[in-house]
């Protein structure tokens, strides 16, 4: 025997969607003429980032467009993640110079500890969210790309000001 | 000591006993006080020209500077006191005048007492607003170099020439802040223990340029180990980074060779980081060798060995237990050894008794002869017609090549593959002496370990190792898996080692059984 379903009788205008799409559409046509917009259009619109945003690394340069690091080795020491690699060496002048810096980007958490701790204010976490790459050795950022990096670079918390007024 | 009067007195609250006459800073070191100070240094004579240690002693009008007074019965010592304090404070300050801000530049940053002490009890912001005194960087020869603007004068440079190497080469010039370390017309740290002075300085001001911004001192992993570079067995410490050994420094040890450590020992250090390295056991196939399993090569090197007659080339840079096994080795078959040793001119540092850069230029002479193998220019010569020759890390020179021929089979234990030995048979991967613990046996008989620094390259194994499976394969008792193992059977067997271990060897060593001691010199 066939199993007994109750079926509901209602009237018409219950079960009708003619009413009902007509609502959905009036909204519709609402935010078409409404100004007030919620989506970012990306490429084009870009984010304001906060001063102390920690991005991608910066090396800065002197005047004469040589790294400011002087390799004392303080970075890779305060480094919590152990992603930069720094071998000291002696440039033509015989001044301490870097021979290899190298920070991987995807070992680094962004804490800002190395800029913080560099005593020359030569490596920087940038104000830059924009990294994409075709291979996962390109987020070894060697110190000629951290030199060729010119995003503004984060600036750090100050006691003094401590809401960054 | 125990005929030393001695003096009980209280440093920071902590009651000491120490002979008469001691000072009250090494009295204070006894009981774990350590009281700030530049210019004093156990090995040189006391100036107190830094002010640096300077401690408020009870009863005493003024604050006394702790390297220069005596204990005395009965005193009470406050190292922390305010008084002290701001006088050690204001000591830094004058110190820091024109010191320059270049820790990060500055090779000594990391070991530097001037930033310990400044970290600890220095002001920290300075107040002179004057410029600083400026001079340019100085090469003293050798491989010192002389960075003029940090130095503090504290002259225990000046005083370690005069005193230690009585080669009086460096002095005080001029007055007053303008004053530096000089060195007096035409001389230069020629002196073959000159490069102490960079140990000895307290700051950046004398640093090596062998070191120079190689690497910073935090980074630096410290092992224990002894000089190999000569029969003095001086005490050192292997600083290494990233598994390469970078620099080695004098330890401290009143029986061999107190603070110091000669300038030719201290470089040579290159050759334990080679490349070159066998790192495989391998054995012949056909025209050449292969690479093969531990066990593969060892039962290859027995069948060799079985039956015939070993001549043992050990290298007299070896340990005692890897002499010992390869001395084993030669005894089984009834064999012989030799080995050769470079010789130089000896240099001595006069202000330590027995203490000189040994002509020998090999770490464990001793014991190689002790155990049986020939000392010769000529090692090969011991050698009969089908003798199986092992060479256990020993060069060999063109002269030994008409030798060569003689063996009816070449085996080659080593951390390289000699260049003129084209017919081995097979050769086992060694360890050097910065990768495998062991101990050293110097020319006074003193038996000393050191510790492994760095990691062996591939499946390269200790000569103890591999030799005492070798032993095992020709069915021999033997067979060890650490160090102190092999150490252990060698002390049962040899009575000149009886009753010795690493525990008992400690860092200090111990001199063999039997052996006459010197006055006051090495075998103390």
């Amino acid at each position: 025997m066939a199993i007994q379903v109750k079926v509901l009788e209602r009237p018409i205008r219950q079960t009708s969607y003619v009413r009902a799409m007509l609502k959905g559409m009036a909204i519709t046509f609402k935010h078409l003429t409404n100004p007030h917009k919620v989506t970012w259009q990306y490429p084009e619109q870009k984010w304001d980032l906060s001063p102390r945003w920690r991005g991608t690394h910066r090396m800065l340069t002197d005047e004469n467009g040589k790294a400011k690091c002087v390799a004392c080795g303080l970075c890779p020491q305060i480094c919590p993640a152990n992603c930069i690699k720094l071998v000291p060496g002696e440039d033509e002048e015989g001044n301490r110079y870097p021979l290899v810096y190298e920070i991987d980007e995807f070992r680094c958490i962004f804490c800002g500890y190395c800029q913080e701790v560099c005593p020359e204010e030569a490596i920087h976490v940038g104000r830059h969210y924009e990294n994409s790459e075709y291979s996962r050795a390109g987020f070894v950022y060697d110190l000629e790309r951290l030199m060729a990096q010119t995003h503004p670079v984060c600036e750090m918390w100050d006691p003094a000001d401590p809401r960054g007024e | 000591m125990a005929d030393a009067q001695q003096v009980s007195l209280t440093i920071e609250g902590r009651q000491v006993n120490v002979p008469a006459g001691t000072s009250i800073l090494e009295a204070a070191k006894t009981v774990g006080v350590l009281i700030p100070h530049y210019c004093y240094h156990p090995g040189l004579s006391i100036v107190g020209n830094c002010r640096m240690c300077q401690v408020e002693v009870e009863k005493m009008p003024k604050l006394a500077p702790a390297c220069q007074t005596a204990v005395a019965e009965g005193q009470v010592v406050h190292v922390y006191a305010d008084r002290a304090l701001t006088a050690r404070k204001a000591v830094l300050e004058f110190l820091l005048i024109n010191h320059p801000l270049d820790c990060p530049i500055c090779d000594k940053s990391g070991e530097c007492e001037l930033q310990d002490y400044t970290y600890r009890e220095g002001r920290a912001v300075g107040r002179l607003q004057d410029p600083k005194r400026f001079n340019p960087a100085e090469d003293f020869g050798g491989d010192v170099q002389y960075v003029t603007n940090r130095c503090i004068l504290c002259t225990r440079c000046v005083r370690f020439m005069d005193e230690v190497a009585q080669d009086t080469v460096l002095n005080v010039s001029e007055r007053g802040d303008r004053a530096v370390i000089g060195k007096f017309e035409g001389k230069d740290l020629t002196h073959p223990w000159a490069a102490n002075i960079i140990d000895l300085c307290p700051v950046g001001a004398l640093l090596s340029k062998d070191f120079l911004n190689k690497s910073r001192a935090w980074e630096l992993d410290r092992t224990a180990s002894v000089c190999p570079n000569c029969t003095q067995g001086c005490n050192t410490i292997l600083e290494t980074r990233d598994n390469m050994v970078v620099r080695m420094r004098p330890r401290s040890n009143l029986d061999v060779n107190h603070y110091y450590l000669c300038d030719e020992g201290r470089l040579d250090y290159r050759w334990m980081n080679r490349t070159d390295r066998l790192e495989a056991p391998l054995v012949r196939r056909g025209d050449r060798l292969a690479a093969t399993a531990w066990d593969d090569a060892l039962r290859a090197a027995a069948l060799h060995l079985n039956g015939k007659r070993a001549f043992v080339l050990a290298s007299p840079m070896l340990s005692n237990e890897s002499l010992w096994v390869l001395s084993r080795i030669m005894k089984h078959g009834g064999g012989a050894g030799g080995f050769r040793v470079r010789r130089e001119p000896e240099a001595p540092l006069p202000g330590v008794p027995d203490l000189a850069r040994r002509a020998e230029r090999a770490a464990n002479v001793r014991a190689a002869e002790l155990f049986g193998f020939v000392k010769s220019d000529m090692p090969l010569a011991g050698m009969q017609e089908g003798d199986v020759l092992i060479v256990a890390d020993h060069e060999v020179a063109a002269a030994d090549a008409p030798a060569l021929a003689k063996a009816s089979a070449v085996i080659v234990i080593g951390t390289t593959m000699p260049e003129l030995v084209s017919n081995a048979m097979v050769a086992l991967p060694s360890t050097n002496v910065a990768e495998e613990d062991g101990t050293f046996t110097n020319l006074r008989g003193r038996v000393q370990q050191y510790r492994q620094a760095r990691a062996a390259p591939g499946m390269s194994r200790p000569v103890w190792w591999s030799g005492g499976d070798l032993l095992v394969f020709l069915g021999e008792r033997a067979g060890y898996y650490i160090a102190s193992e092999a150490f252990a059977a060698l002390a049962a067997q040899q009575p000149e080692f009886a009753g010795m271990s690493y525990d008992s060897l400690g860092f200090r060593g111990q001199v063999l059984a039997g052996q006459p001691v010197a006055a006051g010199g090495a075998a103390r």
